[in-house]
């Protein structure tokens, strides 16, 4: 059996490439069927707000990335809904992200095998 | 099952601290490495919460003596093997990178 691993991303969309490295861990994970999922914790959350353009910074946005997730066998996705309230988020591309209460973190992270904070 | 959270980066302008102390489950110890031995100076916001929060803390002793940090009674101090030890006897180990 598969030891089941959590993702936990911190980094804001914006700030390097943190992001995307932890989304591409997820993404590769999935493809080899593993137990995997994400949380997205303090700036982590505002990878997750609807409307983002990135041609103003000429890069490419996660949101197509964000969007594989389910595609890719990632079925659980969660965010703090704490680090959420506290930045404002409004408006969240991935319909499919649940949000979690701190004590909820706390019993997800004892549910995995590993995780890995980025 | 219990986690070891492992933070290295300074308390100070870092969300790392704060976030780890509002997840920590019951049964999870947290050791302090590098720049978050810094969350021991005396006297500031990072030393009260782990104060009140009464966590078991561990910090590693030669990082806490290169920053001239003094290590309160209700910390201990280890060096790197009792590190090793510490994440063998915890199911996981989580490091806030």
């Amino acid at each position: 059996m598969a030891k089941s691993l959590l993702i936990i991303s911190r980094q804001s969309p914006w700030s390097g490439p943190g992001a995307r490295e932890a989304l591409d861990i997820v993404l590769a994970g999935g493809a080899f069927d593993l137990p995997i999922s994400l949380l997205f914790l303090d700036d982590g959350v505002l990878q997750l707000a609807a409307g983002q353009n990135a041609k103003a910074l000429q890069q490419k946005d996660l949101s197509a990335n964000l969007q594989a997730l389910p595609m890719f066998g990632v079925e659980e996705l969660f965010y703090c809904a704490e680090s959420a309230s506290a930045r404002g988020l409004g408006d969240r591309s991935l319909d499919e992200a649940q949000p979690l209460a701190a004590e909820q973190i706390t019993a997800l992270i004892d549910r995995y095998d590993q995780v890995i904070t980025l | 099952m219990s986690t070891l959270h492992v933070l290295s980066h300074s308390p100070f302008g870092d969300e790392r601290l704060t976030s780890c102390l509002r997840l920590l489950g019951a049964a999870d110890a947290l050791l302090l490495s590098g720049d978050a031995a810094y969350a021991l100076q005396p006297g500031t916001a990072p030393f009260s919460a782990l104060e009140s929060r009464k966590v078991k803390l561990f910090v590693l002793a030669e990082d806490a003596q290169a920053r001239a940090v003094q290590i309160p009674d209700w910390a201990e101090a280890i060096d790197y093997p009792a590190f090793v030890e510490l994440s063998i006897h915890h199911d996981k180990v989580n490091s806030w990178l």
